[in-house]
């Protein structure tokens, strides 16, 4: 039979301070698990989330993203009438040739970013589906006018809609913002891909293409076809599959920050084991009465246990309600957080403290609870009664 | 009820065997109170936490309630003592975070009774020693003799067979330590529990049945307490 609850929960009201010191370590663990953790799971979040399964990225063979490849105008011409790409109602191809250049931007604070921006045809909305024009209208062809996605407009000099953007050789007026749930495109600024050409003075218009798979099509096959093409050394990925290969780049700093959370845990650790050793030290007299009455040693584990969770408990909720109120606070601040990804250009990620992050943090603080509690619980359950009855 | 055996109980203390009792034998009918007496180190809290359950013999046989006391292990003998010993302390060792019915209460926990029950039985138990009007009190804010009162009720609720009192009157003035002798004589009387106390006070000899007599582990004499209860 097990003690009461009120047992374990009017020990820590009895000694308050220690109580709350202890919870505090711990919550300040789970603020810092939960901040960084959710600040690289959204990074990924962020990268991963940008490809569609049922789309091909066309690339030329060996390149590794969209920026260092280039893509011939007949290459494009000859692959997107292949079997197996989707068509929209007039029977066009779903296939969206694009050129990007990555050019600097000003920010606010008078630093330079190196941004993407996409060269488009009108395809590309119909290829890259999530993305949605949320304020303004899409640009026209061959009038000077860009688009810019949610994280570019928040963060550049002269990206709000109505403003007039300076990149490249031209001046380009922003007509339009657009979301794409919150993937990579809404870090980049699209504009006409003639237009864009034109300003690079590139005589080969494209970096790649994209290209959605017609539904049941064989996806496989049609990026061996296009692998196998001996006129032009391209390559078909899915979307996914490459995103999440540009994503790597934030694995290195998800092993750093899960090596320093695991470091904070265990500090966290030592603390909750001494408050529970100085507990069970003080209680020697009481743990040995209730070991007299015929409680057994597995109540007492069970009652110091219960203690050590609750402290861990009490440490994540404060350590939750904080980690989310600075997370907003943070995303507030700063608009979003700039990353410097692979690719040279900058991803700007809304910091969010997913449910995923607040249960990694959750299960650290328990883990803390129970690994902080165990030797200190065992210690009491192992006190013989007369033992502990003796006054010191 | 308590028949203890040529019971020896050895200490090694480090390279060192401490002899806390050596031979002893004693015999306690129910519903007596007996005092267990002697200069510090004569052996009477070893022999109690033995009658008590809470030690186990080098040597001997010590039978409580019908029950060989060697013979059971750690958790058993817990359970022994749950269903069959009260206990009262000579620093009363109520649980502070609990009020005295949350104290009373607790060896109830142990029982299969329901909450309704156990609150009920607490209260009798309360009203035995007289402080049915401070269940709610938290032991800071009951006197030394009110504790010891609430420690009382606590060994008693169970309605135990015996209850082991060690140096019960230690820790309170006079007048304090008179009413809780006489208690302890009305569980034996009135209730048929058998009482066994240890105690270096004087003022014991005059409520008990019997008193053993104990010096450096062995049992010197057994006489006659002032409740004129007739010992060996």
């Amino acid at each position: 039979m097990a003690l009461p609850l009120r047992y374990p929960l009017g020990n820590l009201l009895a000694r308050r301070l220690r109580t709350a010191l202890t919870i505090a370590v711990i919550a300040l663990v789970v603020v810092a698990t939960t901040l960084f953790g959710s600040l690289v799971s959204s990074l990924k979040r962020t990268l991963v989330s940008t490809g569609d399964e049922r789309n091909l990225i066309v690339l030329r063979k060996g390149a590794t993203n969209d920026g260092s490849s280039v893509l011939p105008l007949e290459a494009y011409q000859t692959v997107r009438f292949f079997d197996g790409i989707a068509r929209d109602e007039n029977g066009d191809p779903l296939a969206s040739p694009e050129l990007v250049v990555q050019p600097f931007f000003r920010t606010a604070d008078g630093g330079r970013e190196n941004v993407l921006v996409r060269g488009v045809e009108a395809a590309a909305f119909r290829v890259h589906r999530e993305v949605r024009i949320v304020e303004g209208r899409a640009f026209r062809p061959s009038s000077g006018e860009a688009i810019v996605g949610r994280g570019v407009a928040g963060r550049y000099i002269g990206a709000r809609v109505g403003d007039v953007l300076d990149f490249g050789r031209g001046h380009w007026k922003v007509v339009g913002m657009f979301e794409s749930e919150g993937s990579s495109f809404e870090s980049e600024v699209w504009v006409d891909v003639r237009e864009l050409a034109a300003d690079a003075k590139r005589s080969i218009p494209y970096s790649g293409l994209r290209v959605r798979a017609a539904d049941g099509a064989d996806m496989d096959a049609l990026a061996r076809r296009i692998d196998a093409d001996p006129r032009w050394s391209l390559e078909a990925t899915p979307e996914p599959e490459y995103y999440a290969k540009q994503a790597e780049s934030a694995n290195a700093l998800y092993f750093i920050v899960v090596g320093l959370a695991l470091l904070a845990g265990v500090g966290a650790t030592f603390g909750a084991t001494n408050t529970l050793y100085a507990a069970v030290q003080s209680r020697r007299a009481e743990i040995g009465t209730l070991r007299a009455l015929g409680f057994s040693r597995g109540a007492i584990l069970l009652s110091f246990l219960v203690e050590s969770l609750v402290i861990a408990l009490g440490g994540f909720a404060v350590g939750a309600v904080a980690a989310a109120a600075l997370g907003r606070f943070v995303s507030w601040l700063l608009g979003g957080i700039a990353f410097g990804a692979a690719t040279f250009t900058t991803s700007v990620i809304q910091l969010r403290v997913a449910p995923g992050d607040l249960l990694a943090a959750l299960a650290m603080a328990l883990v803390i609870g129970l690994a902080g509690g165990l030797a200190p619980a065992a210690r009491a359950a192992k006190l013989r009664p007369i033992e502990a009855l003796r006054r010191a | 009820m308590i028949d203890v055996r040529d019971v020896s109980r050895v200490y090694h203390r480090g390279a060192d065997e401490v002899h806390a009792l050596e031979h002893v034998s004693l015999f306690i009918e129910r519903g007596r109170f007996v005092a267990l007496m002697g200069p510090s180190g004569s052996g009477k809290s070893t022999l109690l936490n033995l009658i008590a359950g809470l030690d186990r013999p080098s040597g001997g046989v010590v039978e409580v309630a019908g029950q060989r006391l060697g013979d059971l292990g750690e958790d058993e003998l817990a359970r022994f003592r749950a269903r069959h010993v009260g206990f009262v302390f000579q620093f009363f060792n109520l649980i502070p975070v609990l009020d005295a019915r949350g104290n009373v209460e607790l060896p109830l926990l142990l029982t299969k009774l329901g909450r309704a029950e156990r609150r009920a039985r607490a209260d009798t138990a309360l009203r035995v020693v007289g402080l049915a009007e401070r269940a709610d009190h938290k032991p800071s804010e009951l006197s030394g003799g009110e504790q010891q009162r609430v420690a009382i009720a606590r060994a008693i609720v169970t309605d135990p067979e015996i209850v082991v009192a060690d140096e019960p009157t230690g820790d309170l003035d006079a007048k304090n330590a008179v009413e809780i002798l006489a208690l302890l004589r009305d569980l034996a009387r009135e209730f048929g529990k058998t009482v066994v106390m240890v105690t270096h006070d004087p003022r014991g000899e005059a409520f008990v049945d019997e008193i053993h007599h104990l010096d450096k582990g062995v049992l010197r004499d057994t006489v006659a307490g002032g409740a004129g209860g007739g010992g060996a």
